[in-house]
C-alpha cells in the first residue's frame, strides 16, 4: 500500500554513456528548458509547505535528485519563519502572531515603529529595511557553505565578512583576540597566559585525538578543563566559550564546547582573516529565495499565497485553500508554522528563543572592522545587571549589508533564557549597548547635567541611576533614536545547543510507528522544526539530510550535482592535490583537512 | 581578447509560452532547433557579446516558471540592469500582461534598469498566421515608458541578437578603474564581496565538504 521504495537517483537517471564515462554533465534544467503548464500539477512526488530555510534547501535537494516537487507558502513572500521582511510586512506579521495564527510557534510579539518610517511622508520607506525573523551567520567552513557552492546558489547571493566579535565584560566591549598574531602582540596579555592560550588552540584543532586531555572532563563544563588543564584566566575562558564558541551558558559540556570553538578556528582564514560571513540584503530569507529558485530551475513548481487545508494519507490527496488538490506519491513535508487547520500532529516546540530586534538611527561603525558592516557582541553569563545566567548574543548589521539605509543599523538580540526573565536580560543587554554607543560617540560630554535613558518605545527618559557609575557626570548630546523595536518569543523543538534529533521526524511518520489521529487534518505529514536559537546556520543541512533520507530512502545522492561553469577553468587533479599539500604548514588551517566542521553533525 | 568584461544582470519577464526561454536559448546557443546543452552554471545562462572595445557578459535570469503563480522572489529583480519583457504578437492577452510587467519593473527594480519590449513569434505571421498586436501599439507603449522595442522570431533567429546588442549599447559601461555608476542606482562592483569559490588557498571546488 505505502511504498518506501526509492526512486532512481540523479546519477542513475543520467544517460548510460554519460554515467559510464565519469564525465560531469550539466543536469537537465526542467524549469527552463521544458514547456511549463499553466496549472499546478495533478500529481507530485513531494509536497512541501512553507518556504523557510530547511524546506527550501530540501526542495532544491529533491528537485535536483529528480523528484517532482510542489512547494507552497501561505504568505505572499518567501521565507516563512526565516523570512526577511520589510517594515510593513513586520507589522502584518506581528498582527498575525497576536491573533494566534502561529500558536505554538510564536507569541508575545510587541512592536514599536517610529513615525520616521512610512511610505508617504516618513524619512525612510518600509522597503528600505529587510528584517530577518531568524538571523544567522555562516561559518566559512561549514556544510551549508559547501552546498551553496556546489548547487551554485551562491551565485544568486552576495556574501560579506564579519570579523569583529566583542565580549562584554566589566561594562566594556572587549574586541576578540582571535589570531595568533593578535595573541602575541596583545600588550595586555601576560606572557604565561599567551603561552597557555596557544597551547589550548593547538589542542582544540584536533582535540578528538587527545582523549587523555579531555576524557576526564567529558561530562563536566568546559571551563573546568580550561582552568585546571590549561590554566586560563576568566577573560580568556569567557572569550573562548562565548565569543569564539558562541556557547549559551557556563554549563556547556566539554565535547560540545570544543567542537564549537574549533568551528570558529578552522573557519578562520579560509576566505581571509575572518571566520564568519553573512549574506547581503538579508540572511536566511535571502538564502531561502536562492534555494527556491534553484529548485524551480530543477523543475519544482512554486505557489505563494496557498495554504494546505488537509492531507489524507490513505487517498494521498492534499487539499488546498483555493479548492485545488494534488495527489502526492511520496510525502508531505510542512513547517509547523503553516500546519493545516485542525492539525493534531505538530510536534511540541517546547524550547523558547527570546528575541529583540531594533533599528537604530546610528551607523555603529565603531563596532565594525574597517571595510565591514557587521559585528557580533556577546554578553556572557553574569555580565549584565540583570544577573543573566544565559548568554545574550547581539548580531549588528550596518547599512553596508543593504538591509537598512545609510546612518542606521539593525541590532538582533537573542537569548535562550527560558521564561519571563529573558526579556529582562534582553533589555539589560540593549541598555549596555546604548550606553556604550552614547559614550563612544559623545565627544564633549561635560557640559550637560542631565542624564538620558530610553524607554521601551524609544522615547527619552531621564534617569541618572541606570546609566551606571561611570556616566554619572556625563550627558550625551546625541541621543539614540530607535526607528523600530520588536520583541517576540519564538518556539522550537531543537534544544538550545546543537543537534537535530532524527527521531523527532518519526513522530508523525506513518511508515514508522506513527498512528492516525481521527479527525486530524495532518495525519502522515512530516513536520520540520522551527529555526532554533543557534546564531549560525549549522543545523540546517543536518535537518535537510535527515528529511531527504526519509523521503528518498538514502542520502547518497544528496546534492550530487556537477555544474560546469564556462568561466571556471577546471583544475586538474594533480594541481589540486599540490594546492592542498602546500598549506600543510599553515597551523590555523589544520581543520581544512578534516571533514566539514559543523555543530549539527551526527551519525545517522 | 578584450581586457575588460562587464557583467550585466538581465531578467526575463512575460506571460507563459510567449517564448522567453526560447529567445535566450537561441541567443546563448545560436541554435534554436537542436537540443544543445547550454553552457551554464544552473544559476543563470551566460553569453558574451563584443560591443566596440568592450566585452559584455550577460547573466540572463530565467523566471524558471516562478512567475506562473505570482511567485517571483524579490531576489529576481534585485540589481537587474536590464530586462526583457516578452509578448506574443499573435496573443493580445500577452501584450496586456507585458504592460503589467513593465509597471512591476518600475516598482520593483533598480531605477536605471534598461527595459526592452520584445514582440516574439514573427515567424508565425510570415507563415500566414494572424497578427493580433499592432506594431504601432507596441511602439507607442515603448515610447511612453522609455523602452527599447523589437519584434523577433526565436524560431528563425530573426532580430534576436539585435535585442541583446541594443541593450548592451544602452547600458552605461564601466571603464576600467571607474567607480560604479551610483547615479543610476546600479552597483556594478562591490569591494566588500567575498567570493565563495575563491578561498585564500585557491579555489574551493568541493574542498571542505564531506558530502
Amino acid at each position: 500500500m505505502y511504498t518506501t521504495e526509492r526512486r532512481p537517483s540523479m546519477a542513475e537517471r543520467r544517460p548510460t554513456i554519460v554515467a559510464m564515462s565519469a564525465q560531469s554533465v550539466v543536469p537537465h534544467l526542467a524549469g527552463i528548458e521544458d514547456p511549463l503548464p499553466d496549472t499546478t500539477p495533478e500529481k507530485v512526488d513531494v509536497l512541501i509547505v512553507g518556504t523557510g530555510m530547511v524546506e527550501s534547501v530540501l526542495a532544491a535537494a529533491l528537485s535536483w535528485q529528480g523528484s517532482s516537487v510542489l512547494h507552497i507558502d501561505r504568505n505572499d513572500h518567501y521565507g516563512d519563519s526565516s523570512a526577511t521582511l520589510t517594515v510593513d510586512q513586520i507589522k502584518k506579521w506581528v498582527n498575525s502572531v497576536n491573533q494566534g495564527l502561529f500558536s505554538g510557534c510564536y507569541d508575545n510579539a510587541k512592536l514599536y515603529v517610529s513615525t520616521s518610517i512610512g511610505n508617504h511622508n516618513g524619512k525612510y520607506a518600509s522597503r528600505d529595511f529587510g528584517i530577518d525573523l531568524a538571523p544567522k551567520v555562516l561559518f566559512a567552513k561549514s556544510d551549508l557553505l559547501s552546498i551553496l557552492v556546489r548547487s551554485r546558489v551562491h551565485q544568486y547571493l552576495e556574501f560579506q565578512s564579519l570579523s569583529n566579535f566583542h565580549t562584554f565584560e566589566n561594562d566594556n566591549f572587549e574586541k576578540l583576540t582571535n589570531t595568533k598574531q593578535e595573541i602575541f602582540t596583545d600588550q595586555k596579555l601576560p606572557l604565561m597566559t599567551k603561552r597557555n592560550l596557544m597551547k589550548f588552540i593547538k589542542f582544540v584543532l584536533n582535540w578528538e585525538e587527545q582523549p587523555e586531555v579531555w576524557k576526564p572532563y567529558a561530562d563536566t563544563p568546559l571551563c573546568d578543563l580550561l582552568v585546571e588543564k590549561f590554566r586560563l584566566e576568566k577573560a580568556q575562558v569567557f572569550e573562548l566559550m562565548f565569543s569564539i564558541g558562541l556557547c549559551y551558558n557556563m554549563q556547556t559540556k566539554t565535547p560540545e564546547a570544543l567542537q564549537r570553538i574549533r568551528r570558529y578556528l578552522s573557519s578562520f582564514d579560509v576566505y581571509g582573516p575572518f571566520s564568519v560571513l553573512y549574506s547581503k540584503y538579508g540572511g536566511p530569507g535571502e538564502l531561502s529565495q536562492g534555494f527556491c529558485r534553484s529548485a524551480a530551475v530543477g523543475g519544482a513548481t512554486y505557489k505563494l499565497n496557498e495554504t494546505l487545508t488537509s492531507y489524507d494519507p490513505n487517498t494521498k490527496m492534499a487539499l488546498f485553500g483555493d479548492g485545488s488538490q494534488v495527489y502526492v506519491t511520496e510525502k508531505v513535508v510542512a513547517s509547523p508554522s503553516q500546519a493545516p487547520k485542525d492539525s493534531r500532529n505538530i510536534p511540541n516546540q517546547k524550547y523558547e528563543v527570546h528575541r529583540l530586534t531594533c533599528v537604530v538611527e546610528k551607523s555603529c561603525e565603531q563596532w565594525f572592522s574597517e571595510g565591514e558592516s557587521a559585528a557580533v557582541i556577546v554578553f556572557p553569563p553574569g555580565s549584565l545587571k540583570s544577573g543573566n545566567v544565559e548568554v545574550v548574543q547581539a548580531f549588528i548589521l550596518g547599512s553596508g549589508s543593504e538591509i537598512c539605509p545609510g546612518g542606521t543599523s539593525v541590532w538582533y538580540l537573542s537569548t535562550m533564557q527560558q521564561g519571563s526573565r529573558a526579556e529582562m536580560d534582553l533589555d539589560a543587554a540593549l541598555e549596555a549597548m546604548e550606553a556604550s554607543l552614547i559614550r563612544e560617540s559623545s565627544t564633549d560630554l561635560e557640559h550637560d547635567d542631565s542624564l538620558v535613558q530610553f524607554g521601551p518605545n524609544g522615547e527619552t527618559l531621564i534617569n541618572s541611576v541606570r546609566l551606571g557609575q561611570s556616566f554619572k557626570q556625563y550627558v550625551p548630546r546625541e541621543r539614540i533614536q530607535f526607528l523600530l523595536k520588536l520583541y517576540y518569543t519564538q518556539y522550537t523543538s531543537t534544544p538550545p545547543f546543537n543537534v537535530v534529533d532524527p527521531s523527532f521526524f518519526d513522530i508523525n511518520n506513518i511508515d514508522g510507528n506513527g498512528k492516525l489521529i481521527p479527525g486530524a487534518s495532518d495525519n502522515g505529514v512530516l513536520y520540520t522544526a522551527m529555526p532554533s536559537g543557534e546564531i549560525s546556520y549549522d543545523e540546517v543541512v543536518t535537518a535537510v539530510r535527515v528529511l531527504y533520507e526519509k523521503i528518498v530512502g538514502s542520502d547518497d545522492d544528496f546534492f550530487d550535482l556537477d555544474f560546469e561553469d564556462e568561466d571556471e577553468a577546471p583544475m586538474n587533479k594533480a594541481d589540486y592535490e599540490n594546492a592542498i599539500e602546500d598549506d600543510e604548514d599553515v597551523d590555523m588551517n589544520v581543520g581544512r583537512h578534516e571533514s566539514a566542521e559543523f555543530v549539527g553533525e551526527m551519525e545517522i | 581578447m578584450n581586457s575588460s568584461v562587464t557583467s550585466i544582470k538581465l531578467v526575463l519577464l512575460g506571460e507563459a509560452a510567449v517564448g522567453k526561454s526560447s529567445i535566450v536559448l537561441r541567443f546563448v546557443s545560436n541554435d534554436f532547433s537542436e537540443n544543445k546543452e547550454p553552457t551554464i552554471g544552473a544559476a543563470f545562462l551566460t553569453q558574451r557579446v563584443n560591443i566596440g572595445e568592450q566585452t559584455v557578459k550577460f547573466e540572463i535570469w530565467d523566471t524558471a516558471g516562478q512567475e506562473r503563480f505570482a511567485s517571483l522572489a524579490p531576489m529576481y529583480y534585485r540589481n537587474a540592469q536590464a530586462a526583457l519583457v516578452v509578448y506574443d504578437i499573435t496573443k493580445p492577452q500577452s501584450f496586456i500582461k507585458a504592460r503589467h510587467w513593465v509597471k512591476e519593473l518600475h516598482e520593483q527594480a533598480s531605477k536605471g534598469i534598461v527595459i526592452a519590449l520584445v514582440g516574439n513569434k514573427l515567424d508565425m505571421i510570415e507563415n500566414g498566421g494572424e497578427r493580433k498586436v499592432a506594431k504601432e501599439e507596441a511602439e507607442k507603449l515603448a515610447e511612453e515608458e522609455g523602452l527599447l522595442f523589437f519584434e523577433t522570431s526565436a524560431k528563425s533567429g530573426e532580430n534576436v541578437n539585435e535585442v541583446f546588442l541594443g541593450i548592451g549599447e544602452k547600458i552605461p559601461i564601466k571603464k576600467p578603474g571607474e567607480q560604479a555608476n551610483e547615479q543610476s542606482g546600479l552597483r556594478i562592483t562591490d569591494d566588500q564581496r567575498v567570493d565563495l569559490t575563491n578561498s585564500v588557498n585557491g579555489p574551493v571546488r568541493s574542498a571542505g565538504c564531506n558530502c
